[in-house]
């Protein structure tokens, strides 16, 4: 029985359309996946599902009705809801009163029933197998738990079409586990859900049938169990996407970075001797300790103790300048938070990091800069009309691709990326890889946290292994696969030499 | 074709409006006194420029403080404070050239302390120079009652240049005279916004001032040094309400300290504001400033014109303010509804 059914669905923002006469059809009591690069209108269509911009043109028949009235509240009273990739709770509630937020139980006079909220929020989690405590803050809770608490509160008020988007990017594989066990369970009962991601194992888990989009036009559906990862990803990029390896062994240098019992907050006992040219992958859980190792190095995190040499010096760390003038560069995660400029320019976005360390000579030479940016747009080939564009209209792939034309232009020799395909797609991603050759070939050497393991596979020369904050196995390239690299972080392999450290 | 080129001059054109929405504000204020004020002279626009000068300048270190997100309450009770100092060091020493440099010192100080507080001890910068306003100002009244009377130039509560010193007319000219039918204090105004445009827009310390505004941790990330870049505009915009204070004993020749300067944060910010500053940073520019502080002066005086109640004046001042910014916020959104309106009876028509 179809529960959903968009049909030639119209948007255009500001006269540029964003979706040509789409259509997605969601059966009841399954998991939709609705598939597509950055940019193919995935989004678009959910906002207008779910009312947060008004339609074009088409038609929208939810659950034998037609909607005429699409504004967020109506959506919602009708039983869709919409778990973001950013999530919209309130860090500073507890659990149950974010569950309850603008449709408290009161009594006659207006005062919260706080007892009555408290036990059903509690019999809910207790129903769909969740352990959150209640009366929790939100904000000391864990990823994952928010993630599930938000789901819990869409299935308070009955929702009958969740939609995921991208549900798993914050969560470690035990918790995806969790989440997927939840979502059968309640399609077993009758929910539908439309999953969005851009992780292929996933979708083949969890989905039953799949719809695909590219650049704002519908160009394929039909069931998960008759298609491959290939023929779905050849649907989404159009035959230009290859998965061949553009992996070749490159001589290694001299030492860049050594670490030596380097310890510091998430990590400890760190032993690394990184030599030029090479691309070092480092891995581990959601919390391992890697991200914080490559923060420390780049003086954004104080180390507290232990031995950083880079090139042969020593540097006293805790200063992200000091770093910088050594020739690390670090590409932050969660790009929107800690790389956006969102008020400047392409331009001045780029020359961001260098301004800081020529800033003795204070005049901006605007020709001279523009000439470069030229260069690496070229170089990197960053999508965009001329330098002054406004850096939040281009694509998080784009984006990125500035970000590390920032660091380049600081004439950086040890590149730290972290998570630098986060929330990228598919073609784009292929991109970076290319690029993360092609500087490794030019002698610059690139440290890549990731917890994404096909991508160590890839690209990594020598893989770092991280568990509860330390490296337990170095993997080289012939060694990286999944079920190995699984192995270590989730601490089911490598315990002697864990005590042999210890001894 | 044609029509897309058309439609793409228009939009570019209306672009430029928004960009320049301060200019287009002053002129329909200039207007309005132009109308009332039967007889517009050369003089009288002069003035506007003379009587912007001290909160021109402070407005644009406002401005600046604005940009990174932040705010400084204590300007007004600063100027007061710099101002009175200034008149003293004027009466001890008889040098115009040391009562600048020590207007200019003592401003930077000032504002040091709002620096710090806000910069490396990383207190809101609303609480820390609400705290350091209360200070100042309160300062300022307390040492001109304790002063003795010879520093303060006669003995009453008022901080008074003691015009027997033979820098008093060089000074009270400087204050009062014309270069070229310019106010000298008016071309100060120019130059100092002339000096803070360039650096806004040409000079890595501006750009930077504008990425911690827009986002502070991309900017500590991308290597810029946010508590430092903090302290330091907190320190021009002291440095600037120094030079507002040496401008206000040159007119006046003399400093109240319960009066001088009261309320004019709140001016200054209302100018900021007026000439396009977004309060939570990285948007807007100098140059605006300079029109949303002329804007206010240009109010004054078509009250003044009228013959009104001069205590109208600051209901008058914030009606502006809220009309300008309805406009601002309201625009956009009549206009998205008005193509969706138009889209609507296409739909219609068409189907």
């Amino acid at each position: 029985m179809e529960l959903l059914k968009m049909k030639d669905i119209c948007k255009s923002f500001s006269g540029v359309p964003v979706l040509k006469k789409v259509h997605l059809t969601v059966e009841k009591g399954e998991v939709h996946a609705l598939l597509g690069e950055n940019g193919a209108g995935k989004s678009t269509l959910m906002n207008v599902l779910t009312g947060v911009c008004p339609l074009d043109a088409g038609e929208i028949v939810f659950d034998g009705k037609r909607m005429e009235n699409l504004t967020i509240r109506h959506m919602e009273n009708a039983g869709i809801s919409f778990v973001h990739q950013e999530l919209n709770l309130f860090n500073d509630l507890k659990a149950y009163e974010n569950i309850f937020l603008g449709r408290e139980y009161t009594n006659r006079v207006g005062t919260l029933q706080a007892g009555r909220m408290r036990r059903e929020a509690g019999d809910l989690f207790e129903k769909l197998g969740v352990e959150i405590d209640p009366n929790a803050l939100v904000c000391d809770l864990k990823p994952s738990q928010k993630q599930l608490l938000e789901i819990a509160r869409a299935l308070f008020f009955e929702a009958k079409l969740l939609i995921l988007d991208e549900p798993t990017t914050a969560l470690n594989t035990e918790e995806v586990e969790h989440l997927f066990s939840l979502v059968r369970k309640l399609k077993a009962q009758g929910t539908s859900f439309i999953f969005i991601s851009h992780k292929m194992p996933e979708i083949f888990e969890l989905c039953d049938h799949y719809t695909v989009f590219r650049n704002g036009e519908f160009v394929g559906e039909g069931q998960i169990a008759q298609t491959t990862p290939q023929e779905v990803t050849g649907l989404m990029v159009g035959g230009a996407f290859s998965g061949q390896s553009l992996y070749t062994p490159r001589p290694a240098g001299e030492p860049v970075l050594e670490l030596a019992g380097y310890c510091g907050p998430g990590f400890h006992d760190i032993d690394l001797c990184v030599k030029r040219g090479q691309i070092i992958g480092l891995t581990g859980l959601q919390g391992c300790g890697s991200s914080e190792l490559m923060q420390a190095v780049f003086g954004a995190l104080p180390a507290t103790g232990g031995d950083i040499k880079v090139f042969g010096k020593p540097l006293s760390g805790g200063s992200i300048h000091e770093a910088m003038k050594a020739g690390v560069a670090m590409l932050p995660a969660n790009r929107k938070e800690n790389s956006v400029i969102p008020d400047a320019t392409l331009l001045e976005n780029m020359y961001l990091s260098e301004h800081t360390l020529s800033a003795a000579r204070f005049q901006i030479h605007q020709k001279a800069e523009q000439q470069r940016f030229l260069q690496y747009q070229s170089l990197l080939g960053i999508k965009a009309q001329g330098s002054d564009g406004a850096i939040t209209a281009l694509s998080g792939g784009n984006q990125q691709k500035v970000f590390l034309a920032r660091w380049l232009n600081t004439q950086a020799e040890l590149l730290l990326l972290d998570n630098p395909t986060q929330g990228i797609d598919v073609g784009a991603k292929a991109e970076i890889y290319r690029l993360i050759f092609e500087l490794a070939g030019e002698g610059k050497t690139i440290l890549i946290n990731t917890l994404e393991i096909p991508e160590i596979q890839k690209v990594a020369d020598v893989c770092a292994v991280f568990y509860n904050g330390r490296i337990i196995q170095m993997l080289s390239h012939g060694q990286i696969d999944e079920h190995t690299v699984m192995l270590y972080s989730t601490g089911a392999a490598g315990g002697e030499k864990k005590q042999s450290v210890e001894r | 074709m044609k029509t897309t080129v058309k439609r793409n001059a228009l939009s570019g054109w209306m672009g430029i409006v928004k960009k320049y929405s301060f200019v287009l504000v002053f002129f329909v204020i200039f207007l309005v006194y132009a109308l009332v004020s039967n007889g517009l002279t050369w003089d009288g626009m002069m003035n506007v420029f003379r009587h912007s000068a001290v909160i021109g300048v402070m407005a644009i270190g406002m401005g600046i403080v604005c940009l990174t997100g932040e705010i400084d309450l204590s300007v007004g009770s600063m100027l007061a404070l710099t101002a009175g100092f200034s008149v003293v060091v004027f009466n001890q020493t008889g040098s115009i050239l040391l009562t600048l440099l020590f207007s200019l010192a003592c401003g930077g100080v000032l504002g040091g302390i709002n620096g710090v507080l806000v910069g490396a001890v990383k207190m809101p910068a609303f609480i820390a120079t609400l705290a350091t306003m209360l200070i100042y100002r309160s300062l300022a009244q307390y040492l001109c009652q304790h002063l003795p009377a010879g520093a303060i130039g006669g003995g009453s509560s008022v901080y008074r240049m003691s015009n027997q010193l033979a820098g008093y007319q060089p000074l009270y000219q400087f204050g009062n005279g014309k270069l070229a039918t310019l106010p000298i204090v008016g071309i100060v105004l120019i130059a100092v916004t002339a000096l803070f445009v360039y650096m806004t827009t040409s000079t890595k310390f501006g750009k930077k001032i504008y990425a911690v505004g827009s986002n502070q941790k991309a900017a500590l990330l991308g290597g810029i040094k946010v508590s430092l870049m903090k302290t330091l505009v907190f320190v021009i915009a002291g440095v600037l309400t120094g030079v507002g204070a040496f401008l206000w004993i040159a007119m006046n020749a003399s400093a109240d300290p319960a009066t001088t300067g009261k309320s004019y944060e709140m001016y200054a910010i209302a100018a900021v504001v007026l000439g396009g500053i977004s309060m939570s940073g990285g948007r807007g520019r100098c140059l605006g400033v300079l029109f949303g502080a002329m804007s206010y002066t240009v109010i004054d005086k078509i009250i003044i014109a009228l013959k009104m109640d001069s205590l109208i004046n600051d209901a008058i001042k914030g009606a502006i303010l809220i009309v300008v910014i309805l406009i601002q916020l309201a625009g956009p959104v009549l206009k998205e509804k008005l193509v969706r309106m138009r889209h609507c009876q296409n739909a219609a028509t068409h189907g």
